[in-house]
């Protein structure tokens, strides 16, 4: 059974590297796309994902907007510098939406789309690397953050499994997708702030 | 998609390993590109200090001129006290001397370090350099997305055929660490553009140890996860080892003069745990499909 399951799992890499190797990686993600779901199927997810994304924008815009009332931050050698800039980003977020919380920025339809997303990733072909990628970013276990926490300095990141990203809708460079537990979140990368979150997405078994 | 074939690079691996002794040197060639490799570093410990102040010594008869960082640069946060202890002092006698380190972002690293100006990261979680005829491509393994793919796809392929080309980032693609191992996931997306664009050689850290794995698909690949972290005992050799060391930290040595890399990797104490000179795979245009 192992050695079955072991076989599989090469022969699907071997599948996607042969795809790689004689197309380019871009429409090779299409490819990827267009073979998981139908011209149907793919139309409902751009509907439910769309809210979404109008939301992260409206976010990116308030990111863009508040980062540019702070002194711009450039590459230096002053530490100081770069940790008071991510603090005073953070405060003013914070400051910009008090009453921020839970689904502001992912839609209940959104939430659905993410949940099946995950769910199929974890069922389908990629589900094992997909685990022992979780696995090997040392993840945090047990740890909910909340909209408008600081990303605890210090904790490790935990790998986005690659195959998973290529599935999410993509997001502007501000913000992340991140795993905390068994945890979706939404991380203000430059601000290291939670600006939302999906709770118990992912399996609490990994 | 005959076009795209014709293009292909068909990878003749070709890996000579000549020399493997105690005697081992480095030719110090003139124009030659001289670097040194540390990963999963940043503790603040003192076996850091011990492996930095290893690296200081070695530099007296090795003059390399700057370190690729393979991740894990600030463990436990990153407070200004964080970067101070965890790489300012250790190496401030290669920083004083000009050495020039060059970031990746491990697990544990705050993104934000691609602010810090000792990182030369130049704002960006992923980048490229150039030093001689060696083109380096660092990747942020943490969050490898279809921009950075692209990115990665772009950079590889601009980059023609007479450079050597060098990956490293933190999560590695064949490491036998118990620990963590492999990244197979992640390996199953990269490496068919390793493979294509031809990538001579790619550093990796993550598992604490040092392996040197064989040869993959033309490709030889490094894990050095032990420059300041130590999982003592977590290599467990295996058929993709070529050489490895768990029982104390390391840090590697590397000259790249023409269509060789030599390289050397000390322990903490001094001692040569690996040392060989690779030769460049040769790398012919793949003939046309039968029609």
């Amino acid at each position: 059974m192992m050695q079955t399951k072991r076989r599989l799992r090469h022969v699907s890499q071997a599948m996607l590297l042969a795809a790689m190797l004689f197309s380019g990686w871009p429409s090779v993600a299409k490819e990827q796309n267009a073979s998981a779901s139908s011209p149907k199927e793919e139309a409902k997810n751009a509907a439910e994902f769309k809210e979404f994304l109008d939301r992260v924008q409206t976010y990116v815009a308030l990111h863009r907007r508040v980062n540019s009332s702070l002194p711009a931050l450039k590459p230096t050698a002053l530490t100081e510098m770069i940790a008071a800039h991510q603090q005073a980003l953070a405060r003013k977020i914070r400051d910009a939406r008090p009453n921020a919380k839970l689904g502001d920025i992912f839609s209940e339809k959104s939430r659905l789309a993410f949940r099946r997303g995950v769910k199929d990733e974890f069922q389908g072909p990629h589900g094992h690397g997909a685990r022992a990628t979780i696995r090997q970013g040392d993840p945090l276990k047990e740890v909910h953050l909340r909209v408008n926490e600081t990303y605890p300095d210090g904790a490790p990141f935990t790998t986005v499994p690659p195959t998973l990203l290529l599935k999410f809708p993509k997001l502007p460079d501000e913000v992340a997708y991140r795993i905390v537990g068994s945890d979706l979140i939404l991380l203000d990368v430059d601000a290291n702030l939670v600006i939302d979150s999906i709770y118990g997405i992912f399996p609490q078994t990994i | 998609m005959r076009k795209t074939r014709i293009l292909l690079l068909s990878v003749v691996s070709i890996f000579f390993l000549v020399a493997r002794a105690d005697d081992f040197r480095f030719p110090l060639k003139s124009g030659s590109v001289r670097f040194a490799a540390i990963g999963d570093m940043g503790t603040g410990d003192a076996p850091q200090y011990e492996v930095a102040q290893r690296m200081v010594a070695a530099r007296q008869d090795f003059p390399f001129e700057f370190v690729i960082m393979l991740g894990d640069n600030i463990y436990g946060g990153s407070a200004p006290k964080d970067f101070e202890r965890k790489f300012e002092v250790p190496y401030k006698p290669l920083l004083d001397a000009g050495v020039k380190f060059y970031a990746s972002l491990g697990n544990h690293d705050n993104p934000n370090e691609r602010f810090y100006k000792p990182f030369n990261m130049n704002e960006a979680s992923y980048y490229a350099f150039k030093k001689g005829n060696v083109r380096f491509f660092v990747l942020d393994s943490n969050y490898v997305d279809a921009k950075q793919l692209a990115w990665l796809q772009k950079q590889l392929q601009e980059a023609g055929a007479s450079d050597w080309k060098i990956c490293y980032f933190h999560h590695p693609l064949y490491s036998s660490g118990k620990t963590h191992g492999s990244s197979i996931e992640l390996r199953s997306l990269i490496e068919p553009l390793f493979i294509k664009y031809g990538v001579d050689a790619v550093f990796s850290g993550h598992d604490h140890v040092y392996e040197r794995v064989k040869p993959e698909r033309g490709i030889y690949y490094f894990v050095e996860g032990s420059s300041g972290q130590l999982r003592p005992g977590d290599l467990a050799k295996s058929s993709i080892t070529v050489d490895g060391f768990d029982s104390d930290r390391t840090f590697m040595l590397i000259e790249i003069a023409g269509d060789e890399m030599y390289f050397e990797t000390l322990s903490r104490t001094g001692n040569q745990v690996d040392s060989g000179v690779l030769r460049r795979p040769v790398r012919t245009p793949e003939p046309a499909a039968a029609k």
